[in-house]
């Protein structure tokens, strides 16, 4: 993979050509892959081919489910559930371990969400997700109500106990990845409208602080700010232009990783999280890190 | 000559787009202020009637139902709103690929849904994963015998379709092909609709040509008057004899014309209690309205108004 560094700190992550392996291709709109630790599966969307795929080494991948409801962002919960921000289902679901389907919000302040697009979950058991529009109306991503009830694009909070879901952030233009510092105490929240990325500070009782500025990104190739995940540094790696953008704790880009095709997400995963799972619209590609993410569920 | 047309709403930002009477008011559509504002004849108010459309054009209200059945450009499909404030879908697929912007619609008593379907330089959302369809038709949608939508292809001879009607009997589908950066000229058509809903070799009623100032823009905007004559907005002030209502019969002869004060109109529809009030949207962002003599909406029960 061809690697643009702005630092040589930047090779203390990755190595100066590190591999690139396709693991799945084929698709109209990769999204969500995410580490199945206890598994050892990668999960991943075709959100407008309307799938939810897994894929294990050395056996090969498989649909998980079709229809999916065109779901987006996935990530894993403390009791290895597979939880998905539905984006045209305009829900948070949750995969149960005997098969069934949970949904865990839908509304906020009695209005249906516009579309759930990414989604992390804290130690603490709160869940977070962005709640972009753009599933109401992208072509190729249908919902069954496609008419938009809440005037922000956000970020929620349910509540760990699950019964409150807070407006945690009202004043993005559209949000879209979110990823948590190592220490949980900070959120990082990125704009695809904006190009940027901002940080906020968490509080004890789960509340935010204001948001500041951490990184705005540069570049004339295509990608925009879309999937974004954090390794056990610091390390904010976040989808740009040209591919995926590594940047260090102080808001410094540190280099690019040029993944061929338009980047949407990324996570990390395998036994030691040192590979890093990179979607794009049509494939899968693995690459390798020195420094491992932080591990998912 | 002076205009019977004055300014009853705006302007707002951008050009307006469809314009469809609803029993109660005048819809509107500000196509890039994704909003669809309803006109109050009685008051004079404007207010929003739908937020968040994703760059609606075309609005057609069908009576029986209360649906606003919707060209959303910014989607690339037709869309329904329902009268409890949601918005369902169609569907998007023609042949397996997501068809182009959907302009303008006309709907007929079977429940099909008749649109153009041009090409337009305005991306859709989100990534640019379909690339347009390599024609730019009239399509239909219908229902299947399950009641799931399907989309037919209804004219094969279009480059750049834009307002489409129907005549009362609906035996008869007017299509106003091109834009003034066409390499044709401007025509009305007239498309003799087939028992199996094809259409057969169409009939030029109008052509729009080009002089020393450019090309002629033509008709962006069509309805049915009371005796079932096709009442037309287009031109504008850079070309030919500006903006204008027009009217023609049944049969394609010119039989009126009304200037309009403002430049490039978009969409007309009658409204009002007695349906003898021509609303014509503006590109300059202005609904317009008056009286051309007697004219009105048809008086024979419609499906949709």
């Amino acid at each position: 993979m061809d690697i643009d560094h702005a630092t040589p700190e930047l090779f203390r992550l990755v190595d100066r050509d590190p591999p690139l392996d396709c693991i799945a291709q084929g698709m109209s709109f990769g999204e969500g892959p995410v580490w199945d630790q206890r598994n050892g599966m990668l999960y991943w969307v075709d959100i407008i081919g309307n799938t939810l795929w897994r894929w294990r080494p050395g056996v090969g991948r498989e649909v998980v489910l079709k229809p999916s409801g065109h779901i987006n962002g996935l990530t894993f919960d403390a009791q290895g559930r597979l939880h998905a921000a539905g984006w045209c289902t305009r829900t948070i679901l949750r995969f149960e371990h005997d098969g069934s389907i949970t949904t865990i919000a839908a509304k906020w302040e009695g209005k249906k969400f516009n579309s759930p697009n990414d989604i992390v979950i804290r130690s603490d058991g709160s869940i977070w997700w962005t709640d972009s529009a753009g599933g109401l109306v992208i072509p190729g991503m249908v919902a069954q109500d496609v008419q938009r009830y809440i005037d922000v694009m956000g970020v929620y909070r349910l509540s760990p106990d699950g019964n409150t879901v807070t407006l945690a952030i009202a004043d993005c233009a559209y949000p879209n990845g979110l990823a948590f510092t190592p220490d949980e105490k900070q959120l990082y929240v990125n704009d695809t409208r904006l190009g940027n990325i901002r940080i906020f500070d968490v509080h004890d009782d789960g509340t935010l602080g204001p948001g500041r500025l951490f990184h705005t990104l540069a570049g004339s190739e295509g990608g925009v700010a879309d999937g974004m995940k954090v390794d056990v540094e610091g390390n904010v790696y976040c989808t740009g232009p040209g591919g995926v953008h590594v940047i260090a704790p102080d808001g410094k880009l540190l280099g690019r990783l040029r993944v061929p095709g338009h980047c949407t997400n990324m996570g990390w995963g395998d036994a030691d999280w040192c590979s890093l799972y990179i979607t794009t619209f049509t494939s899968v590609f693995k690459t390798r890190t020195k420094v491992p993410g932080i591990a998912v569920g | 000559m002076a205009s019977v047309f004055e300014r009853v709403a705006g302007p707002f930002p951008g050009a307006l787009g469809g314009v469809a009477w609803d029993g109660t008011g005048v819809l509107f559509s500000l196509i890039d202020e994704m909003t669809i504002k309803k006109f109050d004849p009685a008051t004079g108010q404007v207010t929003d009637a739908r937020l968040y459309t994703g760059r609606v054009n075309g609005i057609a209200h069908e009576a029986t139902t209360g649906i606003v059945y919707a060209c959303q450009e910014g989607g690339r499909r037709v869309i329904q709103y329902l009268p409890d404030g949601s918005a369902a879908i169609t569907t998007t697929r023609f042949n397996g690929a997501v068809h182009n912007h959907p302009a303008d619609l006309t709907l007929d008593r079977a429940g099909r849904i008749w649109f153009s379907d041009p090409h337009n330089g305005v991306q859709a959302f989100g990534p640019q994963v379909f690339p347009p369809l390599e024609h730019a038709s009239v399509l239909r949608l219908e229902r299947d015998d399950r009641r799931a939508w399907v989309i037919r292809r209804v004219t094969f001879d279009t480059a750049a379709p834009r307002a489409v009607l129907l005549a009362a009997d609906e035996k008869t589908l007017y299509v106003s092909e091109g834009t003034a950066d066409s390499a044709a000229p401007r025509e009305l058509r007239a498309y003799p609709v087939n028992a199996d809903g094809s259409v057969g070799p169409y009939v030029v009623f109008h052509t729009f040509g080009k002089d020393h100032r450019g090309a002629q823009r033509g008709i962006e905007g069509l309805c049915l008057d009371h005796e079932g004559n096709i009442v037309a907005c287009g031109g504008w002030r850079k070309s030919g004899p500006g903006p204008l209502v027009y009217v023609f019969a049944p049969d394609g002869r010119l039989l009126e014309t009304h200037p309009l004060p403002c430049d490039a109109p978009v969409r007309c529809a009658f409204g009002d209690a007695d349906g003898a009030r021509l609303y014509v949207t503006g590109g300059d962002g202005s609904l317009y309205a008056g009286r051309i003599g007697s004219r009105r909406v048809p008086a024979q029960s419609r499906r949709a108004s």
